[in-house]
């Protein structure tokens, strides 16, 4: 099913001689809206292969519903429905009664793709069950869901619109320019791809060179990195203003798509070697180092040893960037034989069913809970502050993607951001800690 | 529809949305309900500029800096709507903001250029169906103009109340 990379179809505008080399975003938008190429910044209309929806707003959806007066809609095959950031319909709360009318307007709709409470982030859903595919296009309510972009599929963020898009079966867009990233090396000891993200956010987000952008990552680089490892990079990429992101899929990310497309089509699409990119950069993965990111802004990174004696009260390890197997894995590596520091409370959120069972068949949670950790339901949880509130001025040090004041409780607590070996440390420590001295202790 | 003008409400660079424009810790819990419009009026902007919710006008328009609203949840667009801004000019800002606000029926417009050009309290138009944005002293910068669609979604109050009358002409031409 990969194919080559397609010729260059030629318009009338090239055939004066002037070649307009195509990005995979641009190639991917052209082939969803019946188009040989667009241009940067050209309004076109597509029609996504899915639109993937959580259910947070969903109330909001329904009333939208009724009120313009929809009976069926046209494309129930293309919704994917997720109950993610709601997973427990804690008492208190209105989510229960979103839980029951999701459920039911789906199955009124025919909709099969309805995935209900402990299923896991919409990302993952859409990996791991086979909806992602290269080449595919995806309507979704979030910048974060670029994870997509692991296996060649395009993430289309829309926010709320995404009833529109499902309405309709097809939305407009701007076509956004690109960015290539170039990756080198291999990473250091005890440096994950939190680091690499949180180093590029640190780089690129003041001044606005990605912005809007569709974010190409390739170099030998990439290839160093697991998949997990590379979703981490694509799900924080938007802090930078980017719109989405995307990778050229290798033979590691083409055999777990084989392995889950259920004879659904999907091709392989590469950027033409004369496309036009607003920024191109190279990373070498050897010289990141241990990275955390400091409230309140998502660019505010710095080398681990500045941050480092923070007294922290909480530790969060989850979400769309670090829920994933590799994460689970790295947390245990730390934990493993040790315990949380008595102050510290240390929530950890596989992010889908199939993470969880795969960390519990590997014993993960089972060193984790041993270690004092609390292992939450797969979904959103400690990421938005629907679990883990944090009181007046407590300090959390968390694999969240945001850090801003007032995101998980009081405004005057603190959020600081970091991967999977920072915080397992941290959260051992008591206090923000280079993740390195302990896993020496692990390698010795 | 005529082309808006008003008065100027001119913010910097890396304006947050969900810290700085409106308050996220506020609206958390309310995610799903019915946007509570009195709410987001009586805190918007109020971090930056205390005296916002209670002197902007209807058909003022808010001028930002680079990056405007990053870290944006809908409720900011509602907040801005809610309180009268007919439209937004920007030096720059992330696609997910000009869709959320379009899609609640608040123009942004992304005009390099304007930040310097105007000061607070100036009148300015900015007509996002042709992208020129006129100063104060007959000066005209240009911005990108909306699509046909973008300015059926912009005139109609956003994409909901677009496909509520479309549908609505729909069932009426079937009979």
């Amino acid at each position: 099913m990969s194919a080559a990379a397609p010729a260059i179809v030629r318009t009338a505008a090239q055939t004066i001689g002037q070649t307009i080399g195509q990005t995979i975003a641009q190639k991917i938008i052209a082939a969803h809206c019946g188009r040989d190429q667009v241009s940067v910044g050209e309004y076109v209309t597509v029609s996504p292969d899915y639109t993937a929806c959580q259910e947070l707003f969903w109330p909001g959806h329904k009333r939208n519903l009724e009120r313009i007066g929809v009976d069926r809609i046209p494309r129930p095959d293309k919704a994917v429905m997720v109950i993610d950031h709601s997973t427990s319909a804690a008492m208190g709360s209105h989510h229960h009664e979103t839980h029951r009318t999701l459920r039911d307007w789906c199955e009124s709709q025919g909709i099969e793709n309805f995935f209900g409470p402990g299923n896991g982030l919409r990302h993952l859903v859409l990996t791991e069950r086979g909806f992602a595919r290269p080449g595919t296009l995806i309507f979704s309510d979030e910048g974060n869901i670029a994870t997509i972009g692991v296996l060649g599929a395009l993430n289309l963020p829309i926010s709320t619109e995404v009833i529109v898009a499902i309405i309709q079966d097809e939305n407009w867009i701007a076509v956004p320019p690109s960015a290539r990233i170039t990756l080198t090396g291999r990473l250091g000891f005890g440096v994950t791809a939190r680091d690499l993200i949180q180093t590029i956010l640190r780089d690129c987000t003041a001044d606005g060179r990605l912005l809007q952008c569709c974010v190409e990552f390739d170099g030998p680089g990439l290839a160093t990195l697991s998949l997990d490892d590379r979703q981490a990079i694509l799900a924080s990429l938007f802090h930078s203003g980017a719109y989405t992101g995307i990778m050229e899929p290798d033979a590691l990310a083409l055999d777990y798509v084989r392995a889950r497309d259920a004879g659904r089509p999907w091709q392989v699409v590469r950027a033409d070697p004369d496309a036009s990119y607003m920024t191109r950069l190279t990373y070498d993965l050897a010289a990141i180092q241990p990275m955390v990111t400091v409230p309140p802004d998502a660019h505010g990174a710095v080398p681990v040893e500045q941050a480092a004696g923070r007294r922290i009260d909480q530790a969060t390890i989850g979400s769309c960037a670090n829920g994933r197997l590799d994460d689970m894995r790295e947390a245990a590596r730390l934990l493993r034989g040790r315990q949380v520091a008595p102050h510290v409370t240390l929530y950890v959120t596989p992010g889908s069913r199939g993470v969880y069972v795969e960390a519990a068949r590997e014993g993960l949670l089972e060193v984790l809970a041993e270690a004092g950790a609390t292992i939450l339901a797969p979904g959103c949880t400690t990421c938005w502050g629907y679990q883990g509130v944090l009181n007046e001025n407590e300090v959390l040090i968390s694999t969240q993607q945001f850090n801003y004041h007032g995101r998980n409780g009081a405004r005057s607590s603190r959020v600081y951001l970091a991967g999977p070996a920072v915080v397992a440390a941290s959260a051992v420590a008591g206090r923000i800690t280079d993740p390195r001295d302990m896993l020496s202790e692990v390698e010795a | 529809m005529t082309v808006p003008r008003g008065r100027v409400w001119k913010f910097g660079d890396d304006v947050h949305g969900d810290d700085g424009i409106i308050e996220f810790a506020i609206i958390r819990d309310s995610f799903g309900k019915e946007f509570d419009e009195d709410a987001l009026r009586a805190m918007c902007f109020r971090r930056l500029r205390p005296e916002f919710p209670a002197e902007v006008r209807k058909g003022d328009i808010v001028v930002g800096g680079r990056n405007f609203a990053h870290h944006n949840h809908v409720e900011v667009s509602v907040a801005m709507r809610a309180s009268g801004i007919a439209v937004v000019v920007v030096e720059s800002c992330d696609s997910g903001f000009l869709r959320r606000a379009l899609n609640h029926g608040l123009p942004v417009m992304i005009c390099p250029g304007i930040h310097a050009a105007v000061q607070d309290g100036e009148v300015l138009e900015a007509d996002p169906a042709t992208g020129l944005v006129t100063l104060p002293d007959g000066r005209v910068l240009r911005a990108s103009p909306f699509s046909e669609r973008m300015v059926q979604i912009w005139h109609a109050g956003g994409s909901i109340p677009l496909l509520e009358r479309e549908f609505a002409a729909r069932r009426a031409a079937q009979g």
